[in-house]
């Protein structure tokens, strides 16, 4: 143990003196204060805080990305190519000790400035409102939608199996298929009829109602505001392009049986833009004490048009669910778990590559990380006519890849969303556990078994 | 366990990238290097000595063959920590000071602290680079860090020493260290392993000797045997007068032989080393090594308990630091080359406590834990061997050695 420490203090020297660690910090040290103070946003204080955390995470993520990478594949492919390691590994020092000792002083290092600048961009981001000579309207606006960890939830998507079924055959006795869907096949018919249902499913006619239910809805604090976020589609623009609704909150349960209300049922009447996204703000405490809530929207006759709640973000239930800092910091913990799955791919590489290509290498998988989705349906699209080789080859080696873009931690703040510690979990376990206990391991095979010495007679 | 390093027809083929047999680097070696024995590796470049090298220490795989060291693998963490390694050139963290650098390997041999402080100082102190501990080796000279690499290689007191090239880029004051250092860590009962195509160090100071040619032995045996003229007598004697010669060389032509008369040379290496002395003990600024030549107090297997052995030879190490031993070369030529076996001599005297020609009362100051009789006797050791070392010896120790008279000695006194 004592020996894999001094192994990891080296390689922490190391990245320090040779000044590698250096220039990265110097470039966050001067780029992250004067983005606090130079970024606008979209003109209110709440734009102006978001495009700093995005920017400013992004930023921190990217550069010690890079400086993980580098040192990670620097310590030991340099100790290769110069042969220090010669003296290193003929001391009483097993192989995977020195990979362990590398890759944690490359942890240590890369965790050390994460928290130094993550720290920066927290103080600034919490010293912006001071600052700020912003209207009373738009710090409220930026404690509700900025500062906060609000959990969405969508409505359960209805089961429409069923009646498509029911729905086809009727079509198919009618004799309608002809006329209706020339040319497709079952499957194809079927598809489009599912999709069809389930708009109809989302969407009010003239003078109906909707009524969508919510289990498990769980507010921080009952004296606090929830939203309800939604955005208007319609089947033919109104004049104005504005929809009018009646929108009610509470325990729709407490009407239906007839019993005494406990919690309130607040109701608005609105006037909104189509297309775009609103919020109603809800007190929460009208939500039930099992943690039930129903919310339901009335198509006012006066609209004369269909209105419907697009299917992937049409309606969604946002309630504060923990504070900024718990969800900042467990921002900065997924961006760690980047930096430990990039550490060791770096001491992978080195392993059995020189410094530029392992570089190279490394670089390489951690950009289409960050593209993951992209690669992965392009592969799976291209390689449609060879699925079986396909599906037992690259397939695999793709899904070992990690997928940076799909667990985005900019994204969480910046629309204040929660990041569960059920998400964190899930990438630790996919991401450490798996893959880069995977990694490792080869690291070690390969390194054990190498010949350390170069070839010279 | 006669051997410290045994080859079984060790064998190393290079292969190309396709497989393909290349180079025949090391071709059915069977080496035994018995335990304290001094072994010169010799070849001309590129004869497969450093390969040989790196299979001992695992750094390379044979192809076909074993190497046994110590009586197991070197790569096993039990075996290497009695191993110490000089590779060609000194592969130093270039970033890391010279007394970072020891700690770094101390620590990876997991020394205590307080013993590896200790012995980095005493190390720095035996390589002559106190005085610029804190400077990074890189902006140290070729010979400066190749003191630093030999401080690596004996920073776990090794019982095994694998030195490639030692001398290699060090001035004739390093080179002269070196050797004695090489046998005095041998007459401590050390094994030590040195290649070199340096032909004059390697014959100061191997007991034995192989010369590999394209990766074979050519030739193998004690060095004496190998070298020794036995059709030719040589006699050296002070600076006796004219008649007295005549006289001889009568004699000699009575016996029907040859009689060659001179003066003797002093070798160059004995000259430049009293010409560097005398401008260090007229002080004269450097910013390089200094000549120090102390041993490293704790190399040694003749006491028995590490940490008290290091507490004392730390102590009177760093109490006689800065001085110079204009006498050293001479006297640890005449042990190396005398036909008297001067280290039986040594040790006996080392072992006779109470030697009324010691000067340096300072020392007593070192043991605390020990009792009177045993400290004494390892004080006087450690210090009698420094002064060996050294040479600080007083003029009755000269006059007690046999080694004046010997051939070896030039006797520049």
């Amino acid at each position: 143990m004592n020996s894999v420490w001094a192994v990891a203090v080296n390689t922490i020297k190391q990245a320090l003196r040779i000044k590698i660690a250096a220039v990265f910090i110097i470039l966050l040290a001067v780029l992250l204060p004067v983005m606090g103070f130079s970024m606008v946003g979209d003109g209110t204080l709440k734009g102006k805080l978001q495009t700093f955390v995005s920017y400013g995470l992004s930023l921190t993520s990217l550069l010690l990305c890079l400086l993980t990478i580098v040192v990670s594949v620097y310590s030991l492919a340099n100790d290769i190519q110069q042969r220090q390691i010669y003296t290193v590994i003929t001391k009483p020092i097993r192989r995977f000790q020195l990979l362990c000792g590398k890759l944690l002083g490359v942890i240590l290092l890369s965790a050390a400035l994460l928290v130094l600048f993550s720290a920066v961009i927290y103080g600034i981001t919490v010293f912006i409102p001071t600052f700020s000579d912003a209207p009373e309207a738009e710090h409220v606006q930026a404690k509700n939608e900025f500062f906060t960890a609000r959990a969405g939830l969508m409505p359960a998507e209805v089961d429409v199996t069923q009646e498509v079924l029911d729905t086809y055959n009727k079509l198919e006795k009618s004799g309608q298929f002809e006329e209706l869907f020339r040319g497709l096949s079952r499957k194809q018919i079927i598809a489009q009829l599912t999709s069809r249902k389930k708009l109809e499913k989302r969407a009010a006619a003239v003078g109906r109602d909707l009524v969508w239910e919510f289990n498990n809805v769980r507010p921080m604090d009952p004296n606090q505001a929830m939203f309800i976020r939604f955005k208007y589609d319609v089947s033919v623009n109104p004049p104005d392009l504005q929809v009018y609704g009646r929108w009610a909150a509470g325990d729709i349960r407490q009407v239906r049986y007839g019993v005494k209300f406990e919690t309130p049922i607040y109701d608005f009447a609105r006037r909104d833009l189509i297309r775009t996204f609103h919020e109603i703000e809800v007190p929460a405490d009208c939500v039930a004490k099992d943690g039930y809530l129903s919310v339901g929207f009335l198509n006012v006759p006066l609209n004369n048009t269909v209105v419907i709640f697009p299917l992937e973000d049409g309606l969604e239930v946002l309630y504060k669910a923990d504070t900024f800092t718990a969800n900042f910091i467990r921002a900065v913990l997924l961006i760690f778990l980047r930096l430990i799955f990039l550490a060791v791919l770096g001491t992978l590489a080195s392993t059995f590559l020189s410094f530029p290509v392992a570089i190279l290498l490394c670089l390489v998988i951690f950009s289409t990380a960050n593209f993951s989705g992209f690669v992965i349906e392009s592969f799976d699209f291209l390689s449609k006519d060879l699925s079986k080789v396909y599906s037992y080859t690259i397939r695999p080696v793709i899904q070992l890849l990690p997928q940076f873009d799909k667990a985005n931690p900019t994204k969480f703040l910046v629309a204040g969303r929660l990041l569960g510690w059920s998400l964190l979990a899930k990438v630790a376990a996919l991401m450490i556990c798996i893959k880069a206990v995977l990694l490792s391991l080869l690291a070690v095979l390969i390194f054990s078994h190498r010949e350390i010495a170069k070839i010279t007679v | 366990m006669e051997y410290a390093i045994e080859t079984l027809s060790l064998t190393k083929v290079f292969s190309d990238w396709w497989g393909r047999d290349k180079v025949c680097a090391v071709s059915d070696l069977s080496l035994g290097i018995r335990y304290n024995e001094v072994f010169g590796l010799l070849g001309p470049n590129g004869s497969g000595k450093t390969t040989t090298l790196k299979m001992l220490l695992g750094l390379l795989y044979p192809t076909k063959g074993k190497a046994i060291v110590l009586g197991g693998d070197s790569t096993d963490p039990k075996i290497n920590a009695r191993i110490g390694f000089l590779p060609e050139e000194s592969y130093l963290y270039r970033y890391l000071t010279a007394r970072e650098t020891l700690d770094f390997y101390g620590r990876l041999f997991s020394l205590p602290g307080k013993v590896r402080k200790m012995r980095i100082e005493t190390l720095l102190d035996m390589v002559g680079l106190k005085a610029v501990a804190n400077r990074p080796v890189g902006t140290f000279s070729k010979g400066m860090a190749r003191r630093i690499g030999l401080a690596q290689a004996l920073i776990n007191d090794p019982d095994l020493l694998i030195l490639d090239e030692p001398t290699s880029g060090l001035d004739p004051i390093g080179t002269r260290q070196i050797k004695d250092l090489i046998i005095e860590l041998a007459r401590r009962g050390k094994t030590v392993l040195l290649c070199s195509h340096l032909l004059a160090d390697v014959e100061d100071v191997c007991d034995r000797i192989a010369i590999l040619y394209g990766g074979q032995i050519q030739s193998e045996g004690r060095v004496k045997e190998l070298l020794e003229q036995t059709g030719k007598r040589q006699i050296t004697t002070g600076a006796i007068s004219d008649a007295a010669v005549e006289r001889i060389k009568q004699i000699v032509e009575d016996e029907q032989q040859d009689c060659v008369v001179t003066a003797p040379m002093d070798k160059l290496e004995t000259f430049f080393i009293r010409a560097v002395m005398t401008a260090e003990q007229q002080a004269q600024p450097t910013s390089g090594a200094v000549g120090a030549t102390q041993l490293g107090g704790f190399l040694t297997s003749e006491m028995p308990v590490e940490s008290i052995l290091d507490k004392l030879v730390s102590t009177s190490v760093s109490q006689h630091a800065p001085r110079t031993e204009p006498a050293a070369t001479e006297q640890i030529r005449a042990i190396e080359t005398s036909e008297t076996k001067p280290d039986e001599e040594l040790l006996s005297k080392l072992t006779t406590p109470a030697n009324p020609a010691e000067p340096e009362p300072v020392v007593k100051a070192g043991p605390v834990e020990l009792s009177p009789e045993t400290s004494g006797q390892q004080e006087q050791t450690a210090r009698s061997i420094l002064d060996q070392l050294t040479g600080r010896s007083t003029p009755q120790d000269h006059n007690e050695k046999p080694t004046d008279q010997s051939e070896g000695d030039f006797g520049n006194e």
